[in-house]
């Protein structure tokens, strides 16, 4: 029998989880809602900002956390050229299934640099405070786990006030919602769309950096980031940054839940049993909305 | 091709099948030159790959969906005729096919699960797809092998071994042609103009009442089967199956990109992007060996490819030779959906010059679903 202290370790376990799923699943999101657009090159960012986190601490000792200060504007370019040079030049009506190839390629590419760059051992950042624990009401959560949840809460708490907020999320929102309705009131919708690429890819330097603190890296890992986290936005409903945020925080607990009886390599199956059951019976997802019912 | 003009279809049918003619019998002499064992393997490889990236084309091509996941399936394929092999101690090629027909049944939950929604989401589960084998093939150890890898025991034990290799190119060979045979009646016949249409506009398909669903079921079941084959075969060849190998998300890239490279929409396409491709990763192999630059140059390719050609190698050269040598021909020309799109574009866009440029370019150049959704 399961004790209640473990189930409850658990429990923190997989929220904290959770939310780094959330915050890369929000950016996914994202580029959905602008181009409809399936990012498979997402997770590689991801994995090559936590190698630059790494890359930083290692030449220069200091902690990784303040590597954002560099990766997170170098992403948002990234995003916006990416967008404007590559992907915006695709033909309209094969755009879906040809940006899965194209950024499957850049994913490639970049697994391939790193691995030719940094081999591929496997890698860790090693901080004073990286064996530290916390004591939360039983449960033992080591410190760097908590590190990375709040930079996710933050990110994302910094997306919904960059979205809500400012004029520029609004010009975003009218894009994503009705592109010719927003060129009509004079958005530009084509810079706009390239800079909410940009924000998208930010979201990936953060989750990067988070990853870094508590994970060991490796060049190929980024395969196993890109499943879950396709799983989470086809569950939540493609499109819908609520649902996709709902979708990672019960599936990151069911994770973690189910790998007390079955470990960590089958645990990881439930993202995709559960994207099977919802394109079986719900294959709109669960809060997507019009949008999700087309593709 | 079909559309030239009566005088000229007697002349291009008779050069269309010598040159038929001239490659299977290029390929079928290309045992007996081969200068030695290891030419004749890479001749195998390439086989391979053009079975694979053929039966890849039955989806990619016809219904223009996008599968980065049949590596998973030709996986299967290997990894069920080797189990049966091994375990069930059914002869090779019996369980060759009872793998396929495996395959092909749990293709059937599959498809259903991923062609109910349009492309994105087949995607998404086409590489769910293979990242779960690769989950449950490496950690089932105790069937699969795991990660030690699972030997197949040779189908004709008493062959030398480059005798051994010349059988097996000739297997590939046959499996080849009848894939290119299927490939061939279902792009003539109605079934194929349906799936065309699918792959032009679903909405307008459905609305004239092609059963889209089950078209694109079952041309996904029937590419799966060949797919299947192609992994099936290659296990009773090469004799050793690795997960990491057979479930890579790679392989199914590989198919994508042969396929794209030749032409998706042509019958050989997916042969001579296999043939380039395959001579390019060997040659990269001899050159660089094992380095993970190969990632880095196929994921090249792809974009250039995805960027620059997506229509593929063969529509490129028979425009040239169109353009150099019949000159006049083809009034009447298949148009695609996106050259549609593309030149209203360009049009509207000389038309807005023309007076102006007072509407953003930007207005025409949205997917057609979303437009025809918002109106």
């Amino acid at each position: 029998m399961v004790s209640g202290a473990l189930l409850f370790q658990s429990i923190i376990l997989g929220v904290l989880l959770g939310g780094l799923y959330a915050l890369l699943a929000a950016g996914l999101t994202l580029y959905f809602g602008i181009m409809r657009v399936v990012m498979i090159a997402h997770s590689a960012f991801l994995i090559l900002a936590a190698y630059l986190a790494w890359y930083f601490h290692r030449e220069t000792g200091v902690d990784p956390l303040l590597s954002l200060a560099i990766t997170v504007p170098l992403f948002f370019a990234a995003g916006v050229v990416m967008q404007r040079l590559l992907l915006a030049r695709l033909r309209p009506a094969t755009l879906t299934m040809m940006s899965v190839l194209l950024t499957f390629s850049i994913a490639l590419v970049i697994e391939g640099m790193l691995g030719y760059l940094f081999t591929g051992s496997q890698r860790r950042v090693q901080l004073g405070y990286s064996g530290a624990s916390l004591n939360l009401f039983g449960a033992r959560v080591a410190v760097v786990k908590l590190i990375a949840f709040a930079m996710a809460v933050l990110a994302m708490l910094a997306l919904y006030l960059v979205m809500m907020r400012t004029r520029f999320g609004q010009a975003l929102r009218a894009t994503i919602q009705h592109r010719e309705a927003a060129q009509l009131v004079g958005i530009r919708t084509d810079r706009i769309a390239g800079y909410g690429f940009g924000l998208g890819l930010a979201t990936a330097a953060v989750g990067g950096t988070a990853l870094a603190l508590d994970s060991t890296i490796y060049p190929s890992l980024h395969w196993h980031w890109i499943g879950p986290l396709m799983a989470i936005i086809v569950v939540g409903g493609l499109g819908s940054v609520p649902g996709a945020a709902i979708a990672a925080m019960v599936l990151g607990m069911l994770q973690s839940l189910l790998q007390i009886p079955f470990g960590t390599t089958w645990a990881q199956t439930i993202f995709y049993i559960a994207l099977f059951v919802t394109l079986v019976f719900r294959p709109q997802g669960f809060f997507g909305g019009r949008l999700a019912q087309r593709f | 091709m079909r559309r030239d003009s009566e005088s000229t279809r007697g002349l291009g049918g008779v050069l269309r099948i010598a040159a038929l003619l001239l490659g299977a019998g290029l390929i079928l002499s290309f045992p007996a030159v081969a200068p030695n064992p290891y030419t004749l393997t890479v001749g195998i490889g390439i086989l391979n790959y053009a079975v694979l990236s053929t039966a890849w084309n039955f989806v990619g091509g016809f219904t223009g969906y996008i599968s980065l996941g049949h590596g998973a399936l030709s996986g299967l394929g290997a990894y069920g005729t080797a189990l049966l092999v091994t375990k069930a101690s059914l002869p090779s090629f019996v369980a060759l096919f009872v793998a396929a027909a495996i395959v092909a049944l749990l293709t059937v939950p599959i498809g259903f699960a991923a062609l109910r929604v349009r492309g994105a989401s087949f995607v998404i589960v086409s590489i769910a797809l293979v990242l779960i084998l690769l989950l449950v093939f490496q950690s089932w150890a105790s069937f699969t092998g795991g990660s030690k890898g699972l030997v197949v025991p040779r189908p004709f034990p008493d062959l030398r071994r480059a005798e051994h290799h010349t059988v097996f190119f000739f297997l590939f060979a046959g499996l080849l042609a009848v894939a290119l045979l299927t490939w061939w009646v279902i792009d003539r016949s109605h079934f194929g103009l349906g799936l065309k249409a699918i792959r032009e506009d679903e909405d307008k398909a459905q609305s004239l009442g092609i059963p889209t669903f089950t078209a694109k079921l079952v041309v996904f079941v029937v590419s799966a089967t060949f797919t299947a084959l192609g992994g099936g075969l290659y296990a009773l060849w090469f004799g050793d199956l690795d997960p990491v190998f057979q479930f890579s998300v790679l392989t199914g890239a590989y198919m994508v990109l042969m396929a794209l490279l030749g032409g998706v929409r042509h019958l050989f396409g997916p042969l001579l992007g296999a043939l380039i491709v395959g001579s390019a990763l060997e040659y990269f192999k001899l050159e660089y060996g094992d380095t993970p630059l190969h990632l880095v140059a196929t994921g090249l390719l792809l974009g250039v490819v995805v960027m620059f050609m997506p229509d593929g190698v063969i529509p490129a050269l028979s425009t040239l030779f169109t353009r150099f040598f019949m000159p006049g021909e083809a009034s009447i020309r298949e148009v695609t959906a996106a050259e549609l799109l593309d030149g209203n574009r360009h049009e509207a866009e000389k038309r807005d010059a023309d007076a102006g440029g007072s509407v953003p370019a930007a207005a025409t150049r949205q997917p057609p679903n979303e437009t025809s959704e918002v109106r």
